[in-house]
């Protein structure tokens, strides 16, 4: 059994290239100091805005002649933390009201799915920078920020599938034995919805990870000396005409980190539904 | 009759939560006006004054109620920054913002509709896989990189296409060039709006393409075309009159959606570009303070999103007679 | 069938499109003397949109561009920030306290009406009221009185003797007779006497001016005059290399700069700015309050390598609060090198001394720790930062960054709500201009509650004293002791650039940015 089940996953190409990228990822993040060649703190103004390969710099350096391969590599612990908090907390508002508007319905899931529009109804981006705006710059706040804005989606899908999960015969059954509504929500319900839940938080790191970016972009991101590829980029694009390397390289970071979240989304969702298919 | 009258009190419930969010939003900003209208050199006993007399020293519920009454109506206020009503500053911007969307949607359109049906059609071959990468980069690419890129590529090496700004409005350009006929008008305004539309475009197409291509995947998995592969109708007949027709319904539904990221993609494209649209327009005045301005320029968006999908609700219908009876 | 109707409509498109000419019908060009042909008019690039075009209300760059060519002031200052004659012909000092202008008698305000000294003393009038909010106030805030003693005589009275006031006098001049029956249109309208007449304001986009071909003092050379809106600094230098706009100046990146003063293409023109960079010091945070620890950060500056390695030369390194533009200038006010030995030192004799061996030192258990703050719209500005995190974290002082947007990073200016700050001054016309706002004990500028006496005594003395000479060595003594004090530590002298098209020929640059002699540019077809 288990072994069809691997089998099945390792035949899903979108699975294994974005699992593979994904884990790479995350040895990255845990091993930065193990695998990178420099500080990625320590400046040498004589040695700034190298071309990568000059005088043993893999990627050059920056414009404080930190090593570029260093800091990216680095970057992705800012990613991956900015990514795992902030879908953590989109995740928990989102799943929360989705559940209780769903099992509930009525006024409740009205005036829940009112708020859920209020969000659709304007482009997140702008809500993200006030947000920033008003929290301050800073990790934790931008974290907070991609968080409050990204939850709606979870709110949707959750509410959607306890719609049809609740009128389930395990779930009457549970209402009949005099189950709390708490222990249906959360042990009847939540586990069924989990594959959806799965799916969009995996897609949903990748918008978050370019959400830092373009707060970065726009002047409102996480504070230096932290190495994170938005700032990286954002300050290598004033030095693009010189150099397109810090530009570039945090930028392919960016995309590939993205691309592999969301091969992974995909993946899952692909074989999640398919095995709905096959009940 | 009745679902569009709900539609509408959803509408304006909506629009009323937006004002109360983005209010309170923009009143824990820190910051004011002041500091932008006075200057550096202006004291805190100036700033004070400042405030006192644009009653931004009121409490948080005197202010809300004062806009929810002005917003009620029709009176956004005026820009403390520009010294003009809300309503003026963002309907100038408007045609800007709505230009670059609808062409940035033709050109996602033009790219992802050919792309997502080859990818159906040719499933499991190189060329889906190429379109399948093309739309993955494209989903994962931020957007302000890319038209750095474009920017980097065509107005500075090859100098063909401006970087910035906005050569008047198209829609102008276009009367005057059929009213007199002359080309020089239309072209004069649309090398202006290639590249910031481009970028938004591209982005747009990534998403558009797979949204067509799982559609056609799953019309083409249906019955009747299947039927009709049996009778020997040509592959392109049956891909165009059954498939495209059935998938039109979801996609449709997506391009709406798509047009409201379109318009929060334009923020970004539009600082970039430094195209004169509301998206711009917002994020000036959230780094003046011209709270005002961000009120305004937000709920007209927000209407516009509103507007927008209730025309996509209305087309469903036209087009899926079904669920017209 | 089908294949006909198609045939049709491609036919029916294909002869449209041959009846369409292509030509730009607008194209019409202004010849010069010697037979070269010049086109007609200017493109400028600025980096942000103006507010309002009212010279009296006009507080951001972009506002003051477009009015310094539309108005006229009294005085206008030249490249060495003297005063020259401009609506005043003349002025005299009967006493310290008066001051009479004598003003041009042929000058007409654009719609034909005018100028007398009626309108100058209402021009001042209002920027005194306090209703009217003018940012200029302050500046102006030692007049009692302005008098008109004939249609082209008007005097000012004042409180006491005011050295600086005739380099701010640069002031547009605004029609009595169009401000008082709509105060508000001249803000989005401005008309003036100057040589450029104001036509159009695309928000966010461009801002049209055309020639006034009445001006007193000759038609400027060129019809029309652009100013386009290109936030991006990087964006708008590209725009000036493909061609789109003619001119550029600062703010601008320093790689940018560095970039066109190789490229043949463009004149890249670098000169002394009216402003400087600094760190702001909070006397009321009591790890900052520290003379010690102020000087021990001040040893801890490389402006040197600043200015180099972030700034490429763009701008210069630093000694005090006097601007080399200024006469006030003086080059042996006594500043602190770079020296992470004496910073230690320093250190120690404040207490501080790092005895557990984490590479911080502390005092009594307490590790130094410091912020520094800055805001986001300066990229420079992020990065001297960053660099100077890590110096200070480098010897020993535990160093965070904090980078907000300018109104909440002014905001915590104002209510004190910082360490270290760095920002900078501009307009820095009159050497009280750059220390009696910053350094005075009553001052609301005076973020960090510097307080000093005998500095409160000598800018007063500055102010009142109106022998250029005496000023000098005055402002010399002052700067010595903030200096010495690290009230501020200044850190780079803004340069101020220009670059344009090679085509661009006749502008001379000011120090302060002026647009004012656009009205001898011409650009080559």
């Amino acid at each position: 059994m288990k072994g069809i089940e691997i089998k099945r996953i390792l035949k899903n190409k979108s699975i294994v290239i974005g699992g593979t990228i994904v884990l790479l990822l995350i040895l990255c993040a845990i091993f930065a100091p193990i695998i990178s060649t420099h500080d990625p703190y320590e400046m040498n103004m004589n040695e700034t805005l190298l071309k990568p390969g000059e005088q043993g710099h893999l990627l050059g350096t920056d414009q404080y002649g930190r090593d570029l391969l260093t800091r990216i590599i680095y970057g992705a612990r800012v990613s991956l933390i900015v990514g795992i908090s902030s879908v953590a907390i989109s995740m928990i508002i989102g799943v929360t009201i989705g559940l209780i508007a769903g099992y509930y319905g009525g006024l409740i899931d009205a005036f829940f799915m009112r708020i859920v529009d209020i969000f659709l109804s304007f482009p997140v981006v702008l809500l993200a920078i006030a947000l920033v705006a008003a929290l301050g710059p800073g990790i934790e706040n931008v974290i907070i920020a991609i968080g409050l804005v990204y939850w709606t989606n979870y709110a949707r899908v959750v509410r959607g599938n306890v719609l049809s999960i609740k009128e389930e015969d395990f779930v009457q059954a549970a209402k009949t034995i005099g189950s709390s509504n708490f222990r249906i929500i959360f042990y009847n319900i939540l586990p069924n919805t989990m594959s959806s839940i799965i799916v969009i938080a995996t897609l949903g790191l990748g918008v978050a990870i370019v959400s830092e970016a373009t707060l970065s972009f726009l002047g409102l991101g996480i504070e230096p000396p932290e190495a994170s590829w938005g700032w990286t980029l954002a300050f290598g694009m004033k030095y693009i005409r010189e150099t397109a390397h810090l530009s570039l390289y945090p930028g392919l970071a960016i995309i590939i980190t993205v691309l592999g979240f969301n091969l992974l989304g995909d993946g899952i969702r692909d074989l999640t539904d398919n095995k709905l298919e096959k009940k | 009759m009745k679902k569009i009258m709900n539609k509408l009190l959803q509408l304006i419930l909506v629009l009323l939560g937006i004002t109360i969010l983005v209010f309170s939003l923009l009143y824990l900003i820190p910051g004011d006006p002041a500091v932008t209208l006075l200057g550096q050199d202006a004291t805190q006993e100036e700033i004070n004054r400042f405030k006192e007399q644009m009653g931004l020293n009121d409490s948080y519920i005197d202010q809300l109620t004062r806009y929810i009454g002005g917003v009620i109506q029709g009176d956004l206020g005026k820009s403390y920054i520009q010294n003009e009503s809300v309503v003026d500053i963002v309907l100038s911007t408007l045609p800007a913002t709505l230009e670059l969307a609808i062409v940035a949607l033709i050109i996602a359109l033009l790219i992802a509709i050919p792309i997502g049906i080859l990818s159906a059609v040719k499933r499991a071959t190189w060329i889906d896989y190429l379109g399948m990468i093309f739309a993955q980069i494209g989903v994962s690419m931020p957007v302000f990189w890319l038209g750095l890129l474009l920017i980097l590529g065509f107005s500075i090496h090859l100098n063909i296409l401006p970087s910035f700004g906005r050569g008047g409005s198209v829609f102008e350009a276009l009367i005057k060039t059929i009213t007199t006929g002359n080309l020089y008008y239309i072209f004069e305004s649309l090398k202006y709006l290639i590249l910031p539309a481009l970028t938004l475009g591209l982005m747009s197409a990534a998403f558009i393409t797979r949204m067509v291509r799982a559609a056609m995947l799953e019309v083409l998995q249906m019955d009747y075309v299947r039927t009709a592969d049996a009778k020997g109708v040509s592959d392109s007949m049956i891909i165009i009159k059954h498939a495209f027709r059935n998938a039109l319904i979801p996609i449709v539904t997506i391009i709406g959606l798509q047009f409201g990221n379109l318009l929060g993609g334009a923020i970004v494209t539009e600082t970039i570009f430094a195209w004169p649209g509301v998206g711009r327009l917002i994020i000036t005045a959230i780094s003046q303070r011209d709270f005002t301005v961000v009120q305004g320029g937000v709920l007209v968006i927000a209407f516009l999103f509103a507007v927008i999908n209730l025309i996509v609700d209305l087309l469903y219908t036209l087009i899926n007679p079904r669920i017209r009876s | 069938m089908k294949d006909r109707i198609k045939l049709l409509f491609v036919i029916c498109v294909v002869a449209v499109l041959a009846a369409c000419s292509f030509s730009n019908p607008e194209e019409s060009i202004s010849s010069g003397d010697e037979g070269a042909s010049y086109k007609n008019e200017i493109k400028v690039g600025l980096d942000v949109d103006a507010t309002k075009l009212d010279p009296r209300l006009a507080s951001d760059s972009s506002s003051k561009r477009v009015t310094e060519v539309v108005y006229n002031g009294l005085i206008r200052l030249n490249a060495n920030l003297e005063a020259m004659p401009d609506l005043a012909e003349s002025w005299e000092n009967p006493d310290e306290l008066t001051w009479i202008f004598n003003l041009r008698k042929d000058v007409k305000f654009h719609d034909g009406e005018e100028l007398t000294a009626e309108d100058v003393k209402y021009t001042f009038d209002t920027i005194l009221d306090p209703a009217f909010q003018s940012n200029s106030l302050a500046l102006f805030s030692p007049i009692t009185s302005v008098e008109v003693i004939d249609d082209y005589k008007v005097q000012f009275n004042l409180s006491q003797p005011y050295a600086p006031l005739l380099s701010y006098l640069e002031i547009g001049i605004v029609p009595k007779h169009l401000a008082e029956a709509d105060s508000e249109s001249l803000t989005t309208k401005p008309v003036g006497t100057g040589p450029y007449k104001f036509e159009s304001w695309d928000k966010n986009n461009k801002i049209v001016l055309t020639a006034n071909k009445e001006y007193w003092n000759g038609a400027p050379k060129t019809d029309k005059l652009v100013y386009f809106i290109i936030p991006d600094n990087s964006t708008r230098v590209a725009s000036l290399e493909s061609g789109d706009i003619d001119f550029i100046h600062s703010p601008l990146s320093a790689s940018d700069v560095e970039r066109m003063r190789g490229n043949k293409d463009f004149v890249t023109e670098e000169k002394e700015g009216v402003g400087y960079t600094y760190l702001n010091f909070n006397m009321k945070n009591d790890k900052t309050a520290d003379l010690k620890v102020r000087q021990a950060i001040s040893h801890l500056i490389d402006k040197e390598t600043i200015s180099k390695a972030i700034y490429r030369g763009m701008d210069k390194p630093a000694k005090s609060p006097l601007i080399p533009a200024s006469w006030a200038y003086s080059d042996d006010v006594p500043d602190f090198e770079y020296s992470p030995e004496k910073a230690k030192e320093l250190l120690k004799e404040a207490g501080y001394e790092d005895t557990n061996g984490d590479g911080i030192v502390e005092k009594n258990g307490v590790d130094l720790e410091i912020e520094l703050s800055t805001h986001t719209e300066d990229p420079n500005r992020i990065q001297v930062v960053e660099y100077l995190q890590n110096e200070l974290s480098k010897n020993g002082i535990k160093t965070s960054v904090t980078t907000t947007e300018w109104s909440t990073f002014s905001n915590n200016m104002m209510e004190g709500k910082y360490q270290v700050a760095l920002l900078g001054w501009l307009n820095l016309f009159d050497p009280d201009r750059a220390t009696y706002n910053q350094f005075h004990s009553s001052s609301g500028n005076n973020y960090g509650k510097y307080n000093n006496p005998k500095v409160d005594a000598l800018l007063e003395e500055g102010r009142k004293t109106n022998d250029q000479a005496k000023r000098q060595e005055i402002y010399k003594e002052i700067a010595t002791i903030v200096n010495e004090e690290v009230a501020y530590n200044v850190l780079l002298y803004q340069g101020y650039v220009v670059i344009h098209s090679k085509k661009l020929v006749g502008f001379e640059s000011s120090p302060n940015g002026s647009f004012f002699n656009m009205v001898n540019v011409q650009v080559e077809n």
